[in-house]
């Protein structure tokens, strides 16, 4: 059977989905996607908030994504234009003290020239460390105890990316690789602020404080990404962040990928030999397929589509204690008007706005998280959309998006009992940050980890569908013997964000999983 | 559910301890799990050729048990165990072994399927931990059920006739591996045609409080049919004549493996009958299949080796005197007049060309004497009587 009869059933339309049904396409491979919701992009979608205003869904921000899949894709030609690139971040404290970050340089709240300095080392030192994961996410990675070729030139070439970054990367490679990211930035510099505002990246979208290892992991992880060839960048789509993923839609289809929506998919249907059928849709239609990829959790794929029984029980066992628990939720606001944040100029409202005035703060929200429960001091990433993008709220209005971390999945109370207490929680620091904000609000609401994973169908919540931290990272995510998007079902593959090298707007595990379908099944 | 008081006691007795402690005039005993059991009664050959020629009892209450129950208990026993276990009929027991992830024997049973989505599980180690993470999806309750439930061994030429003398009816249709459900003096008795010895014989299991009244019955039915106890030492030569392997002794239970290459897959153990590669799924498949394509590492055979001095733990060497393998269980078969012994080849041994020869050490007055014996591999059971199958089964 030659690729041009072999038909693939994708799951799910998140990007990672999309950019893997676009590359099988144009290997020469029948596609069709399905998407239980009404619209593919998953979490990088637009949504409305209320009548007249439109809010990102989840993601907010185009940051981490790969400018080759870009290339490839075409995605300028279909549709994907920035409102605003190169957004600076701003990092707001109690005093109206602001520190503003762009690229490589930061000023603002007492800093000084030496402390400019420090910050330009850590974040050269770190974009080299990046360097290396960066590299490594271009492929699958190593199967350990392989003997096949590719497995081994893949542990080599991990090899010999860590030793041609030089003999002093190397050697901080080695030492920050386990550690966290407050003891790294302890060594850089002594400017609070300063380590609280970097620290935040280390932390959003998973459960971590600054002191909890894995963070220094974490950090390097939302580093490798690039827009346009600048790394760590950030930047806010034209439209909406559904254009992110419309580009996408249009070059799987244009790329001849068949997309179905509200199309929930029941189970992956197996045959007496536990050899793929295709699909089992909720409306009870059967879709014939001889390669099915899921992009959705690996955790949902195994414990709901496939079933337990049709595992080995190992790998229930370890698929069930994936760890993804949500910790991150997002709080969107409809306004009456710009509100006035304190120490940000009116000019500088458009870019990114975080709270996170030091790793103490920080470390104080994740103490709370570890016993269930949630701080009323919670680190925050703050963007008004609407001012790059007008179509997304009445004229003179505006829509407020912000990332708020420390908000745990499995909070002692209840989501239920908390989400308003949580709400009116982030409202009072949104007022202390911004005076009157509160008077010009149409509409709140918040998303905790249970609606989001109600909403989009991830289990706990997780962003990056499995916490990213080194047990579940390279050739053990999600689990080990499945780290190479190959599953123990034939034929059965997957290329979401659970699989290596996980979350973000990356695109890579779709594009590597495409690759490894394209070179297994031809 | 397990009993909890071990700081009250460091072993336990079993139910039948009152009874065996008066007859173990050597008062020689073993540990077992939790529990003691005579190591001898009165002397290991004369236990062994009571066995072999009239009936011998053994307490095997310290047998792991496990049940498993639920609607999905058939489907679940399936994928634990490495075999068809759809063969297995409702009132039938199957000998099992069960694999980890890389294929390699945990442990090796006994499963009766003892009524509708009911079987129990015998073995020598603890499961219920393998047993639980396996459940998960599964509709099933696993309980581990061996301090409730006392067993025996019944073994021997007349076994049959004893237990038809004391009233249960119809024992003698019982084909090899069936179960039946009796009830003696009003309690459930379940009498199944297995056990040890490779002879005809029956295993009884019962509620812990009828285990006194069951031996006492059997006993006095069983003096004319020449009854004895037989303790471990001499189900251990029973056993090795029958072909049965013992885990910890014959291979390395897999989880309690330190060194790599030290556990044993199925085919290794010569038990390939056991695995059934086209069920769509079972624990370790994915790992027998790549074993199969990749060629196994070692051999299990049966020996019969010259001379009568038991090759215990010897080394295997060919004619090159290159060393191919080890003994793991040996003795001189008084049934089958000869050495036997199990062994376990590895490379560089070749199946068509190579001398098998043990090297054997035994010893004389406290002297040390080693002898170089040669050895040659038997396919069929070193004991195996026509008896053993035919129902319905002699009655004396």
């Amino acid at each position: 059977m030659t690729r041009k009869n072999k038909n693939i059933a994708i799951i799910g339309g998140g990007h990672n989905s999309l950019v893997s049904a676009a590359y099988l396409a144009k290997a020469g491979f029948n596609v069709e996607l399905y998407e239980s919701r009404s619209e593919v992009g998953g979490m990088a979608s637009t949504k409305e908030l209320i009548d007249g205003y439109r809010v990102p869904g989840v993601a907010h921000l185009l940051h981490q994504t790969d400018s080759k899949i870009h290339k490839s894709l075409n995605l300028n030609k279909h549709g994907l234009a920035f409102a605003a690139s190169g957004l600076k971040t701003i990092s707001i404290n109690p005093k109206g003290n602001a520190l503003i970050f762009d690229d490589d340089s930061v000023t603002g709240d007492d800093i000084t020239m030496k402390e400019q300095a420090e910050y330009k080392e850590f974040r050269q030192a770190m974009k080299k460390l990046a360097g290396f994961f960066k590299k490594s996410y271009q492929t699958a990675p190593p199967r350990l105890g392989s003997d096949e070729t590719k497995d081994m030139t893949r542990l080599m070439s991990l090899g010999w990316n860590l030793r041609s970054m030089g003999k002093k990367s190397m050697r901080q490679m080695l030492k920050y690789i386990a550690v966290n990211i407050h003891d790294i930035l302890n060594e850089f510099t002594d400017h609070e602020h300063m380590k609280g505002s970097i620290a935040l990246d280390a932390l959003l979208g998973n459960r971590l404080g600054p002191r909890t290892n894995n963070s220094a992991i974490t950090f390097l992880h939302q580093l490798t990404g690039d827009l346009n060839g600048v790394q760590g960048s950030y930047a806010i789509p034209e439209g909406g962040m559904s254009s992110y993923s419309n580009a996408l839609q249009k070059a799987a289809e244009s790329a001849g990928v068949k997309i179905h929506t509200n199309s929930p998919v029941k189970q992956i249907d197996l045959n007496e030999e536990n050899k793929i059928n295709g699909l089992i849709l909720e409306s009870g239609e059967k879709v014939n397929a001889d390669i099915v990829v899921s992009g959705i959790d690996p955790r949902s794929t195994f414990m709901c589509l496939v079933g337990p029984k049709n595992l080995e029980s190992h790998y229930v066992h370890k698929v069930n204690n994936i760890r993804m628990r949500g910790n991150t939720s997002k709080l969107h606001l409809a306004l009456s008007g710009l509100p006035k944040f304190k120490g940000v100029e009116p000019e500088d409202l458009g870019h990114r706005i975080i709270n996170a005035p030091s790793m103490k703060y920080l470390e104080l929200a994740h103490d709370h998280t570890k016993y269930g429960e949630c701080s009323d001091q919670l680190p925050m990433e703050i963007i008004i959309p609407s001012i790059h993008d007008k179509t997304l709220a009445p004229k003179g209005h505006h829509v407020l998006s912000a990332v708020v971390n420390n908000t745990a999945y499995e909070l002692k109370e209840g989501w239920d009992q908390s989400n308003a207490v949580v709400l009116e929680n982030c409202l009072n620091q949104l007022e202390e940050m911004a005076p009157g904000i509160k008077g010009l609000i149409v509409h709140a609401e918040l998303l905790s980890p249970k609606d989001i994973e109600d909403e989009y169908g991830i289990t706990g919540g997780q962003w990056h569908h499995g916490e990213l931290t080194f047990d579940q990272f390279l050739m053990l995510r999600p689990i080990p013997k499945m780290a190479q998007y190959k599953t123990p079902i034939e034929s059965l593959y997957l290329c979401g964000a659970g699989s290596h090298p996980g979350g973000g707007l990356m695109g890579l595990a779709g594009r590597n999983a495409a690759n490894e379908i394209i070179s297994k099944e031809s | 559910m397990l009993r909890q008081d071990h700081y009250k006691t460091s072993v336990y007795k079993t139910p039948f301890h009152e009874r065996t402690s008066e007859l173990n005039i050597l008062n020689e005993w073993s540990r077992w799990k939790d529990y003691t059991v005579p190591t001898n009664y009165f002397r290991t050959d004369l236990e062994y050729f009571a066995v072999r020629n009239t009936t011998g009892v053994i307490d095997y209450t310290p047998m792991v048990k496990q049940k498993i129950t639920g609607p999905d208990a058939a489907e679940f026993v399936n994928r634990f165990f490495t075999r068809d276990m759809n063969k297995i009929g409702i009132g039938r027991v199957g000998y099992v072994v069960w694999c980890d992830e890389e294929g390699q024997v945990i442990d090796d049973g006994t499963v009766f399927h003892i009524r509708e989505n009911e079987y129990w599980l015998l073995c020598v180690e603890r499961q219920l931990d393998n047993l639980e993470n396996s459940a998960i999806g599964f509709d099933v309750k696993i309980e581990e059920i061996t301090d409730d439930i006392a067993c025996l061994g019944i073994q021997g030429p007349t076994s049959c006739s004893i237990l038809k003398a004391i009233g249960f009816e119809g024992i003698e249709f019982l084909k090899p591996f069936d179960i039946k459900h009796y009830d003696f003096r009003g309690r459930e008795i379940i009498i199944s045609r297995t056990g040890f010895s490779g002879d005809l014989g029956y295993e009884a299991c019962m509620a812990n409080d009828v285990a006194l009244d069951f031996w006492d019955a059997l006993f006095e039915k069983g003096e004319i049919y020449g009854i004895k106890p037989f303790g471990l030492d001499a189900l251990d030569l029973v056993r090795i004549e029958a072909g049965l392997l013992v885990p910890g002794q014959d291979f390395m239970v897999a989880e309690d493996a330190i060194r790599p290459g030290s556990t044993r897959s199925p085919f290794e153990l010569g038990l390939s009958w056991l695995v059934d590669l086209s069920k769509p799924v079972f624990n370790g498949r994915e790992a027998l299949i790549e074993e199969k394509r990749k060629g196994s590492r070692y051999t299990f055979v049966k020996l019969n080796i010259k001379g009568n001095k038991p090759a215990h733990g010897s080394y295997l060497y060919n004619q090159a005197n290159k060393k191919i393998g080890t003994v793991t269980s040996a003795m001189f078969s008084p049934s089958a007049k000869a050495n036997i012994a199990y062994a376990s080849l590895h490379d560089p041994w070749n199946k068509d060309k190579d001398k098998i020869i043990a090297e054997i050490y035994y010893q004389k007055d406290l002297e040390w004497n080693r002898v170089m014996e040669e050895a040659t591999i038997v396919t069929k059971p070193f004991f195996d009587p026509e008896r053993r199958r035919t129902t319905p089964a002699e009655l004396y």
